[in-house]
Protein backbone atom coordinates (compact mmCIF):
# COMPACT_ATOMS: atom_id res chain seq x y z
CA UNK A 1 0.00 0.00 0.00
CA UNK A 2 1.38 3.50 -0.92
CA UNK A 3 1.89 6.42 1.66
CA UNK A 4 1.94 9.75 1.45
CA UNK A 5 3.39 12.13 3.66
CA UNK A 6 1.92 15.90 3.67
CA UNK A 7 3.73 18.39 5.39
CA UNK A 8 1.54 21.74 6.17
CA UNK A 9 3.42 25.07 5.49
CA UNK A 10 3.85 25.30 9.54
CA UNK A 11 5.53 22.42 9.73
CA UNK A 12 3.23 19.55 10.81
CA UNK A 13 2.92 16.29 9.11
CA UNK A 14 0.28 13.69 8.33
CA UNK A 15 0.58 10.31 6.95
CA UNK A 16 -2.16 9.13 5.19
CA UNK A 17 -2.14 5.48 3.68
CA UNK A 18 -3.30 5.24 -0.25
CA UNK A 19 -4.86 2.98 -2.87
CA UNK A 20 -2.45 2.31 -5.71
CA UNK A 21 -3.74 4.27 -8.91
CA UNK A 22 -4.80 6.97 -6.84
CA UNK A 23 -3.25 10.96 -6.98
CA UNK A 24 -1.54 12.33 -4.57
CA UNK A 25 -4.24 14.90 -5.04
CA UNK A 26 -6.96 11.99 -4.47
CA UNK A 27 -5.85 10.89 -1.77
CA UNK A 28 -5.46 14.51 0.09
CA UNK A 29 -8.66 15.12 -0.79
CA UNK A 30 -10.30 11.58 0.27
CA UNK A 31 -8.57 11.65 3.30
CA UNK A 32 -9.20 16.15 4.00
CA UNK A 33 -5.60 16.75 4.29
CA UNK A 34 -5.62 20.52 4.19
CA UNK A 35 -4.64 22.61 1.75
CA UNK A 36 -5.08 20.30 -1.31
CA UNK A 37 -8.29 21.64 -2.84
CA UNK A 38 -8.60 19.38 -6.83
CA UNK A 39 -11.44 21.48 -7.42
CA UNK A 40 -10.87 20.18 -11.09
CA UNK A 41 -10.79 16.59 -10.09
CA UNK A 42 -7.55 15.88 -11.73
CA UNK A 43 -7.88 17.35 -15.60
CA UNK A 44 -5.10 20.05 -15.28
CA UNK A 45 -7.53 22.91 -15.79
CA UNK A 46 -7.37 24.23 -11.67
CA UNK A 47 -3.65 24.56 -10.43
CA UNK A 48 -5.50 24.16 -7.12
CA UNK A 49 -3.54 20.91 -6.15
CA UNK A 50 0.18 22.21 -6.16
CA UNK A 51 2.40 20.83 -4.10
CA UNK A 52 6.35 21.09 -3.75
CA UNK A 53 7.84 17.19 -3.67
CA UNK A 54 10.52 16.31 -1.83
CA UNK A 55 13.97 15.85 -3.47
CA UNK A 56 14.13 12.11 -3.19
CA UNK A 57 10.95 11.04 -4.91
CA UNK A 58 11.64 13.24 -8.08
CA UNK A 59 12.43 10.28 -9.95
CA UNK A 60 9.80 8.17 -9.32
CA UNK A 61 7.10 10.43 -11.24
CA UNK A 62 7.31 11.49 -14.50
CA UNK A 63 8.47 14.14 -15.28
CA UNK A 64 6.25 17.81 -15.14
CA UNK A 65 4.22 17.39 -19.13
CA UNK A 66 3.54 20.69 -21.92
CA UNK A 67 -0.06 21.33 -19.85
CA UNK A 68 1.18 21.03 -16.07
CA UNK A 69 4.19 23.50 -16.63
CA UNK A 70 1.17 25.58 -17.86
CA UNK A 71 -0.86 25.17 -15.15
CA UNK A 72 1.89 25.80 -12.86
CA UNK A 73 2.33 29.57 -14.01
CA UNK A 74 -1.28 29.50 -12.94
CA UNK A 75 -0.56 28.56 -9.31
CA UNK A 76 -1.47 31.02 -6.35
CA UNK A 77 1.74 29.95 -4.62
CA UNK A 78 5.00 30.94 -6.76
CA UNK A 79 5.89 27.66 -8.25
CA UNK A 80 9.64 26.13 -7.93
CA UNK A 81 11.75 23.83 -9.37
CA UNK A 82 10.24 20.93 -7.24
CA UNK A 83 6.89 22.48 -7.65
CA UNK A 84 4.60 19.45 -9.31
CA UNK A 85 0.27 19.41 -9.54
CA UNK A 86 -0.89 16.66 -7.35
CA UNK A 87 -2.94 14.99 -9.05
CA UNK A 88 -0.42 13.84 -12.01
CA UNK A 89 1.40 11.69 -9.29
CA UNK A 90 -0.51 9.07 -9.33
CA UNK A 91 1.02 6.09 -6.69
CA UNK A 92 2.10 2.50 -7.25
CA UNK A 93 2.06 0.20 -4.86
CA UNK A 94 4.49 0.21 -2.25
CA UNK A 95 5.70 4.00 -2.52
CA UNK A 96 6.52 6.40 -0.20
CA UNK A 97 6.17 9.93 -1.26
CA UNK A 98 6.59 13.28 0.71
CA UNK A 99 5.64 16.33 -0.01
CA UNK A 100 5.07 19.69 1.00
CA UNK A 101 1.39 21.83 0.68
CA UNK A 102 1.85 25.18 -0.86
CA UNK A 103 1.25 28.53 1.72
CA UNK A 104 -1.89 28.98 -0.74
CA UNK A 105 -3.93 27.42 -3.14
CA UNK A 106 -6.64 30.12 -3.75
CA UNK B 1 -47.64 22.87 8.76
CA UNK B 2 -48.40 20.10 10.87
CA UNK B 3 -47.21 17.83 8.24
CA UNK B 4 -43.28 18.81 8.75
CA UNK B 5 -42.25 16.84 11.14
CA UNK B 6 -42.93 13.73 9.76
CA UNK B 7 -41.06 13.89 6.92
CA UNK B 8 -39.92 10.81 4.99
CA UNK B 9 -37.50 10.36 2.44
CA UNK B 10 -39.19 11.61 -0.85
CA UNK B 11 -37.42 13.57 -3.39
CA UNK B 12 -38.43 16.15 -4.37
CA UNK B 13 -39.79 17.82 -0.83
CA UNK B 14 -41.71 21.04 -0.45
CA UNK B 15 -40.22 24.05 1.75
CA UNK B 16 -39.43 22.69 5.18
CA UNK B 17 -37.68 24.35 8.05
CA UNK B 18 -33.91 23.99 7.64
CA UNK B 19 -33.81 22.26 10.61
CA UNK B 20 -36.14 19.61 9.12
CA UNK B 21 -34.34 19.57 6.00
CA UNK B 22 -31.46 18.74 7.41
CA UNK B 23 -33.21 15.55 9.02
CA UNK B 24 -35.20 14.67 5.88
CA UNK B 25 -32.08 14.65 3.76
CA UNK B 26 -30.07 12.29 6.51
CA UNK B 27 -32.94 10.06 5.92
CA UNK B 28 -32.51 10.21 2.16
CA UNK B 29 -29.07 9.57 2.17
CA UNK B 30 -29.30 7.19 4.27
CA UNK B 31 -31.70 5.53 2.04
CA UNK B 32 -30.10 5.65 -1.69
CA UNK B 33 -27.64 7.33 -3.53
CA UNK B 34 -30.16 8.98 -6.31
CA UNK B 35 -33.38 9.46 -6.82
CA UNK B 36 -35.05 9.70 -10.53
CA UNK B 37 -37.50 12.32 -10.72
CA UNK B 38 -38.99 13.70 -13.68
CA UNK B 39 -38.71 17.32 -14.53
CA UNK B 40 -41.44 19.75 -15.36
CA UNK B 41 -39.21 20.12 -18.63
CA UNK B 42 -37.15 17.35 -20.73
CA UNK B 43 -37.85 14.33 -18.82
CA UNK B 44 -36.56 12.31 -16.49
CA UNK B 45 -33.52 12.83 -14.59
CA UNK B 46 -31.54 10.99 -11.89
CA UNK B 47 -30.63 13.36 -8.92
CA UNK B 48 -27.61 12.62 -7.09
CA UNK B 49 -27.60 13.32 -3.00
CA UNK B 50 -24.39 11.39 -2.02
CA UNK B 51 -21.70 13.55 -1.76
CA UNK B 52 -19.08 10.54 -3.00
CA UNK B 53 -21.18 9.47 -5.43
CA UNK B 54 -21.51 12.88 -6.84
CA UNK B 55 -17.66 13.48 -7.07
CA UNK B 56 -17.56 10.58 -8.76
CA UNK B 57 -20.36 11.99 -11.77
CA UNK B 58 -18.69 14.87 -12.23
CA UNK B 59 -15.45 13.40 -12.37
CA UNK B 60 -16.25 10.68 -14.57
CA UNK B 61 -16.01 11.28 -18.67
CA UNK B 62 -18.26 9.19 -19.79
CA UNK B 63 -20.65 11.71 -18.44
CA UNK B 64 -21.13 14.27 -21.48
CA UNK B 65 -23.19 17.34 -22.33
CA UNK B 66 -22.95 16.51 -26.10
CA UNK B 67 -26.88 15.51 -26.79
CA UNK B 68 -28.06 18.73 -24.84
CA UNK B 69 -25.61 20.89 -27.45
CA UNK B 70 -26.80 19.83 -30.17
CA UNK B 71 -30.53 19.77 -29.35
CA UNK B 72 -30.67 16.06 -30.09
CA UNK B 73 -32.45 16.17 -26.44
CA UNK B 74 -33.82 18.75 -24.26
CA UNK B 75 -32.35 19.36 -20.48
CA UNK B 76 -34.42 18.04 -17.84
CA UNK B 77 -34.77 21.43 -16.01
CA UNK B 78 -37.40 22.50 -13.59
CA UNK B 79 -37.93 25.12 -16.05
CA UNK B 80 -37.11 25.59 -19.97
CA UNK B 81 -33.28 26.07 -19.94
CA UNK B 82 -32.48 29.10 -21.21
CA UNK B 83 -31.15 28.78 -25.05
CA UNK B 84 -27.79 30.87 -25.22
CA UNK B 85 -26.84 28.91 -22.21
CA UNK B 86 -26.52 25.82 -24.33
CA UNK B 87 -24.08 27.19 -26.59
CA UNK B 88 -21.34 27.87 -23.81
CA UNK B 89 -18.36 25.86 -22.25
CA UNK B 90 -20.78 24.11 -19.83
CA UNK B 91 -22.15 22.34 -22.65
CA UNK B 92 -18.77 21.48 -24.77
CA UNK B 93 -17.15 18.15 -24.28
CA UNK B 94 -13.58 17.43 -24.55
CA UNK B 95 -11.44 17.94 -26.62
CA UNK B 96 -12.78 21.46 -27.75
CA UNK B 97 -13.90 21.74 -24.21
CA UNK B 98 -10.20 21.26 -23.13
CA UNK B 99 -8.64 23.79 -25.11
CA UNK B 100 -11.15 26.66 -24.44
CA UNK B 101 -11.41 26.25 -20.63
CA UNK B 102 -7.53 26.31 -20.57
CA UNK B 103 -7.27 29.98 -22.87
CA UNK B 104 -9.59 31.17 -19.96
CA UNK B 105 -8.80 29.58 -17.24
CA UNK B 106 -5.64 30.86 -17.07
CA UNK B 107 -6.70 34.63 -17.21
CA UNK B 108 -8.81 33.80 -14.10
CA UNK B 109 -6.33 31.64 -12.33
CA UNK B 110 -5.47 31.92 -8.69
CA UNK B 111 -2.27 33.20 -9.72
CA UNK B 112 -4.06 35.76 -11.45
CA UNK B 113 -6.56 36.96 -8.82
CA UNK B 114 -4.50 37.18 -5.66
CA UNK B 115 -3.01 39.93 -7.76
CA UNK B 116 -6.36 41.24 -8.12
CA UNK B 117 -6.74 41.36 -4.38
CA UNK B 118 -6.06 44.64 -3.17
CA UNK B 119 -7.41 46.70 -5.87
CA UNK B 120 -10.70 44.26 -4.61
CA UNK B 121 -9.76 45.32 -0.63
CA UNK B 122 -9.67 49.06 -2.19
CA UNK B 123 -13.07 49.37 -4.36
CA UNK B 124 -14.90 47.43 -1.05
CA UNK B 125 -13.43 50.04 0.65
CA UNK B 126 -15.14 52.47 -1.62
CA UNK B 127 -18.56 51.24 -1.36
CA UNK B 128 -18.23 51.13 2.14
CA UNK B 129 -17.25 55.06 2.33
CA UNK B 130 -20.06 55.63 0.60
CA UNK B 131 -22.49 53.93 2.13
CA UNK B 132 -21.06 55.70 5.98
CA UNK B 133 -21.42 58.88 4.51
CA UNK B 134 -25.21 58.70 4.80
CA UNK B 135 -27.24 57.22 8.26
CA UNK B 136 -30.03 55.04 8.43
CA UNK B 137 -31.04 52.14 6.02
CA UNK B 138 -29.25 50.85 2.96
CA UNK B 139 -29.47 48.50 0.41
CA UNK B 140 -26.94 46.02 0.59
CA UNK B 141 -27.79 44.05 -2.21
CA UNK B 142 -27.55 47.48 -4.59
CA UNK B 143 -24.46 48.92 -2.61
CA UNK B 144 -22.85 46.78 -2.17
CA UNK B 145 -22.79 43.06 -3.27
CA UNK B 146 -23.87 43.84 -6.76
CA UNK B 147 -21.29 46.87 -7.47
CA UNK B 148 -17.90 44.84 -6.08
CA UNK B 149 -17.80 41.70 -8.78
CA UNK B 150 -19.54 44.19 -11.47
CA UNK B 151 -16.13 46.20 -10.82
CA UNK B 152 -13.95 43.28 -11.05
CA UNK B 153 -15.43 40.97 -13.49
CA UNK B 154 -15.87 44.62 -15.60
CA UNK B 155 -11.75 45.00 -15.21
CA UNK B 156 -11.05 41.80 -15.99
CA UNK B 157 -12.68 41.34 -19.38
CA UNK B 158 -11.97 45.18 -19.94
CA UNK B 159 -15.15 46.89 -19.93
CA UNK B 160 -15.21 50.37 -20.12
CA UNK B 161 -16.17 51.46 -16.77
CA UNK B 162 -18.85 53.96 -17.89
CA UNK B 163 -20.55 51.10 -19.31
CA UNK B 164 -20.78 48.80 -16.76
CA UNK B 165 -24.56 49.80 -15.23
CA UNK B 166 -25.51 48.32 -18.53
CA UNK B 167 -24.26 44.84 -17.01
CA UNK B 168 -26.05 44.78 -14.57
CA UNK B 169 -29.41 44.96 -16.70
CA UNK B 170 -28.02 42.25 -19.13
CA UNK B 171 -26.79 40.02 -16.40
CA UNK B 172 -29.99 39.51 -14.74
CA UNK B 173 -32.03 39.42 -17.90
CA UNK B 174 -29.82 36.70 -19.31
CA UNK B 175 -31.28 34.61 -16.41
CA UNK B 176 -34.53 35.34 -17.03
CA UNK B 177 -37.31 32.75 -16.55
CA UNK B 178 -38.42 32.22 -20.40
CA UNK B 179 -41.39 34.45 -21.23
CA UNK B 180 -40.84 36.37 -17.55
CA UNK B 181 -39.91 39.58 -19.33
CA UNK B 182 -40.48 40.69 -22.35
CA UNK B 183 -37.49 43.02 -22.65
CA UNK B 184 -34.54 39.82 -22.06
CA UNK B 185 -34.69 38.73 -25.98
CA UNK B 186 -33.61 42.29 -26.75
CA UNK B 187 -31.32 42.78 -23.76
CA UNK B 188 -29.81 39.69 -24.68
CA UNK B 189 -29.01 41.11 -28.47
CA UNK B 190 -27.89 44.42 -27.32
CA UNK B 191 -25.14 42.25 -25.49
CA UNK B 192 -23.91 40.53 -28.07
CA UNK B 193 -23.54 43.53 -30.26
CA UNK B 194 -21.64 45.59 -27.16
CA UNK B 195 -19.58 42.45 -26.96
CA UNK B 196 -18.54 41.73 -30.36
CA UNK B 197 -17.89 45.11 -30.68
CA UNK B 198 -15.59 45.15 -28.07
CA UNK B 199 -13.70 42.14 -29.36
CA UNK B 200 -13.02 43.76 -32.57
CA UNK B 201 -11.72 46.83 -30.86
CA UNK B 202 -9.47 44.39 -29.05
CA UNK B 203 -8.31 42.99 -31.54
CA UNK B 204 -7.41 45.91 -32.95
CA UNK B 205 -5.68 47.53 -30.15
CA UNK B 206 -4.70 44.94 -27.51
CA UNK B 207 -4.65 45.90 -23.64
CA UNK B 208 -4.22 43.73 -20.57
CA UNK B 209 -7.63 42.10 -20.10
CA UNK B 210 -9.20 38.83 -21.11
CA UNK B 211 -11.28 40.12 -24.13
CA UNK B 212 -7.68 41.29 -25.96
CA UNK B 213 -5.98 37.90 -24.44
CA UNK B 214 -9.20 36.09 -26.14
CA UNK B 215 -8.82 37.51 -29.18
CA UNK B 216 -5.14 36.65 -29.28
CA UNK B 217 -4.92 33.92 -28.46
CA UNK B 218 -2.63 31.17 -30.42
CA UNK B 219 -3.10 27.49 -28.74
CA UNK B 220 -0.68 25.91 -31.56
CA UNK B 221 -1.86 28.01 -34.86
CA UNK B 222 -5.39 28.36 -33.81
CA UNK B 223 -7.22 31.95 -33.23
CA UNK B 224 -10.54 32.17 -31.67
CA UNK B 225 -13.38 33.57 -33.67
CA UNK B 226 -15.90 35.74 -32.25
CA UNK B 227 -18.48 32.61 -32.05
CA UNK B 228 -15.98 31.11 -29.48
CA UNK B 229 -15.13 34.08 -27.97
CA UNK B 230 -19.18 35.12 -27.10
CA UNK B 231 -19.96 32.57 -25.55
CA UNK B 232 -17.08 32.73 -23.06
CA UNK B 233 -17.90 36.46 -22.24
CA UNK B 234 -21.38 35.36 -21.79
CA UNK B 235 -20.78 32.80 -18.99
CA UNK B 236 -18.42 34.75 -17.31
CA UNK B 237 -20.92 37.48 -16.78
CA UNK B 238 -24.38 35.42 -16.10
CA UNK B 239 -22.04 34.12 -13.17
CA UNK B 240 -19.75 36.56 -12.47
CA UNK B 241 -22.42 39.02 -11.64
CA UNK B 242 -25.74 37.73 -10.43
CA UNK B 243 -23.64 34.36 -8.36
CA UNK B 244 -21.43 36.15 -6.67
CA UNK B 245 -23.32 38.77 -5.34
CA UNK B 246 -25.81 36.61 -4.05
CA UNK B 247 -23.41 34.52 -2.29
CA UNK B 248 -21.94 38.07 -0.60
CA UNK B 249 -25.20 38.50 0.24
CA UNK B 250 -26.32 35.15 1.88
CA UNK B 251 -22.88 35.87 3.48
CA UNK B 252 -23.61 38.66 5.17
CA UNK B 253 -27.21 38.12 6.06
CA UNK B 254 -26.59 34.54 7.77
CA UNK B 255 -23.32 35.94 9.47
CA UNK B 256 -26.32 39.07 10.66
CA UNK B 257 -28.50 36.37 11.62
CA UNK B 258 -26.11 34.14 13.57
CA UNK B 259 -24.77 36.27 16.68
CA UNK B 260 -22.80 33.37 17.79
CA UNK B 261 -20.56 33.28 14.21
CA UNK B 262 -20.80 36.62 14.27
CA UNK B 263 -19.30 37.81 17.68
CA UNK B 264 -16.50 34.84 16.47
CA UNK B 265 -16.21 36.15 12.96
CA UNK B 266 -15.54 39.77 14.39
CA UNK B 267 -12.74 38.47 16.81
CA UNK B 268 -10.63 38.12 13.04
CA UNK B 269 -12.73 38.46 9.84
CA UNK B 270 -9.30 38.47 7.49
CA UNK B 271 -8.19 35.21 9.19
CA UNK B 272 -11.68 33.31 9.01
CA UNK B 273 -12.49 34.51 6.02
CA UNK B 274 -11.00 31.56 3.94
CA UNK B 275 -12.74 28.98 5.74
CA UNK B 276 -16.39 31.39 6.50
CA UNK B 277 -16.56 31.58 3.27
CA UNK B 278 -16.78 28.18 2.41
CA UNK B 279 -19.11 27.60 4.88
CA UNK B 280 -21.48 30.69 3.38
CA UNK B 281 -21.36 28.38 0.39
CA UNK B 282 -21.54 25.20 1.62
CA UNK B 283 -24.53 26.41 4.12
CA UNK B 284 -25.35 29.88 4.17
CA UNK B 285 -28.96 29.32 2.29
CA UNK B 286 -29.84 27.72 5.49
CA UNK B 287 -29.21 30.17 8.06
CA UNK B 288 -30.78 33.05 6.17
CA UNK B 289 -34.42 31.18 7.70
CA UNK B 290 -35.98 31.04 4.60
CA UNK B 291 -38.00 27.34 4.22
CA UNK B 292 -35.51 25.08 2.59
CA UNK B 293 -37.15 22.84 -0.21
CA UNK B 294 -35.20 20.03 -2.80
CA UNK B 295 -36.10 19.50 -6.44
CA UNK B 296 -33.81 20.84 -8.87
CA UNK B 297 -29.80 20.00 -9.58
CA UNK B 298 -27.03 21.33 -11.26
CA UNK B 299 -27.01 21.66 -15.46
CA UNK B 300 -27.23 17.55 -16.25
CA UNK B 301 -25.46 15.13 -18.18
CA UNK B 302 -25.83 12.17 -20.25
CA UNK B 303 -24.31 8.62 -19.64
CA UNK B 304 -22.75 7.39 -22.96
CA UNK B 305 -22.63 4.38 -21.56
CA UNK B 306 -23.83 2.61 -18.88
CA UNK B 307 -22.50 3.28 -15.66
CA UNK B 308 -22.70 1.83 -12.13
CA UNK B 309 -22.49 4.48 -9.49
CA UNK B 310 -22.56 4.17 -5.87
CA UNK B 311 -24.24 0.49 -6.39
CA UNK B 312 -27.04 2.36 -8.51
CA UNK B 313 -26.65 1.95 -12.36
CA UNK B 314 -27.07 4.56 -14.70
CA UNK B 315 -28.13 3.41 -18.19
CA UNK B 316 -26.60 5.02 -21.31
CA UNK B 317 -28.66 7.56 -22.41
CA UNK B 318 -30.45 8.44 -19.08
CA UNK B 319 -29.71 11.91 -17.87
CA UNK B 320 -27.83 12.43 -14.83
CA UNK B 321 -27.68 15.96 -12.44
CA UNK B 322 -25.76 16.95 -8.56
CA UNK B 323 -28.24 17.80 -6.16
CA UNK B 324 -26.22 20.45 -4.46
CA UNK B 325 -28.43 20.63 -1.25
CA UNK B 326 -27.80 17.43 -0.37
CA UNK B 327 -24.72 16.67 -1.63
CA UNK B 328 -23.33 19.44 1.31
CA UNK B 329 -25.39 18.06 4.00
CA UNK B 330 -23.67 14.26 3.53
CA UNK B 331 -23.44 13.14 7.00
CA UNK B 332 -20.94 10.78 5.56
CA UNK B 333 -18.98 13.77 4.53
CA UNK B 334 -20.09 16.62 6.93
CA UNK B 335 -19.67 16.59 10.51
CA UNK B 336 -22.98 17.88 12.00
CA UNK B 337 -24.15 19.06 8.62
CA UNK B 338 -26.85 21.16 9.93
CA UNK B 339 -24.43 23.10 12.54
CA UNK B 340 -23.08 26.90 10.86
CA UNK B 341 -20.00 26.81 11.52
CA UNK B 342 -17.19 29.23 9.82
CA UNK B 343 -14.13 27.18 11.12
CA UNK B 344 -15.01 24.14 9.83
CA UNK B 345 -11.58 22.95 7.95
CA UNK B 346 -12.64 20.08 5.77
CA UNK B 347 -15.54 21.80 3.98
CA UNK B 348 -15.48 19.72 0.22
CA UNK B 349 -18.96 21.06 -0.74
CA UNK B 350 -20.33 21.05 -4.37
CA UNK B 351 -21.55 24.77 -4.40
CA UNK B 352 -19.05 25.11 -7.26
CA UNK B 353 -19.40 21.77 -8.73
CA UNK B 354 -15.95 19.98 -9.34
CA UNK B 355 -14.15 18.01 -12.39
CA UNK B 356 -13.67 19.36 -15.51
CA UNK B 357 -16.83 21.84 -15.46
CA UNK B 358 -16.13 23.28 -12.14
CA UNK B 359 -17.15 26.96 -11.95
CA UNK B 360 -14.76 29.03 -14.13
CA UNK B 361 -15.03 31.52 -11.98
CA UNK B 362 -14.09 29.81 -8.96
CA UNK B 363 -11.11 31.69 -7.53
CA UNK B 364 -12.60 34.90 -8.43
CA UNK B 365 -15.79 33.79 -6.64
CA UNK B 366 -14.24 32.89 -3.74
CA UNK B 367 -11.65 36.02 -3.39
CA UNK B 368 -14.80 38.73 -4.02
CA UNK B 369 -16.64 36.83 -1.22
CA UNK B 370 -14.04 36.32 1.28
CA UNK B 371 -13.26 40.18 0.63
CA UNK B 372 -17.16 41.04 0.80
CA UNK B 373 -17.95 39.88 3.87
CA UNK B 374 -14.69 40.97 5.91
CA UNK B 375 -14.43 44.06 4.60
CA UNK B 376 -17.78 45.07 5.67
CA UNK B 377 -17.18 43.63 9.10
CA UNK B 378 -14.20 45.34 9.82
CA UNK B 379 -15.71 48.53 8.78
CA UNK B 380 -19.11 48.25 10.42
CA UNK B 381 -18.89 45.81 12.82
CA UNK B 382 -22.21 46.88 14.38
CA UNK B 383 -23.84 46.21 10.81
CA UNK B 384 -27.08 45.21 12.00
CA UNK B 385 -30.18 43.57 9.97
CA UNK B 386 -33.30 46.55 9.43
CA UNK B 387 -36.19 44.18 7.38
CA UNK B 388 -36.76 41.71 5.30
CA UNK B 389 -34.50 40.36 1.88
CA UNK B 390 -36.41 40.71 -1.05
CA UNK B 391 -35.35 38.28 -4.11
CA UNK B 392 -37.06 38.27 -7.62
CA UNK B 393 -38.69 35.15 -8.37
CA UNK B 394 -39.03 35.48 -12.15
CA UNK B 395 -34.92 35.00 -12.66
CA UNK B 396 -34.00 31.21 -12.88
CA UNK B 397 -31.37 32.32 -9.86
CA UNK B 398 -33.79 33.86 -7.97
CA UNK B 399 -30.98 36.92 -6.96
CA UNK B 400 -31.64 38.58 -4.04
CA UNK B 401 -32.57 42.19 -4.94
CA UNK B 402 -33.09 43.52 -1.37
CA UNK B 403 -31.38 43.52 1.92
CA UNK B 404 -31.96 46.51 4.13
CA UNK B 405 -29.19 47.16 6.74
CA UNK B 406 -28.24 49.97 9.20
CA UNK B 407 -26.00 50.24 12.06
S1 LIG C 1 -6.70 18.92 -9.54
FE1 LIG C 1 -6.93 20.55 -10.92
S2 LIG C 1 -4.97 20.76 -11.75
FE2 LIG C 1 -4.74 19.13 -10.37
Amino acid sequence: MPKVFYTQPDGSERVVEAAAGDSVMQTAVRNGVAGIVGQCGGVLSCATCHVFLAEENAGDFPPVGEDEDEMLDCAATEREDNSRLSCQLVLDDGREVHVTVPEAQL
Amino acid sequence: MTETTSVGTEFPFGPVSPDDAVEHMKRLLADRPMTKVTMPHGGDLWVVHRNRAAKEVLADPRFVREPFRTGERVVPFPVPFPDFLRTTLQFEDPPQHTKLRKLVQKAISPRRVREMRSSAVAFANELIDRMLARDGVHNLVAEYAVPLPIEMLSSLLGVPSSDREKFERWSSSSMSVAGASDSSAADMAELAAYMTDLIAKRREEPRDDLLSSLAHAREKDETLTDAEILPIAFILIVGGFDNTANFITTAVRSLLRSDEQRALFLTDPDGLAPTAAEEVLRHGGFETGNPVGAGGGLVPFVAKEDVLVDGQLIAAGEAVAIDPVSTNHDPATFEEPGRFDITRKDNPHLMLSHGLHHCLGAPLARMELQVGMSEIFKRIPGLRLAGEAEARSDVLTQPMTGLPVTW
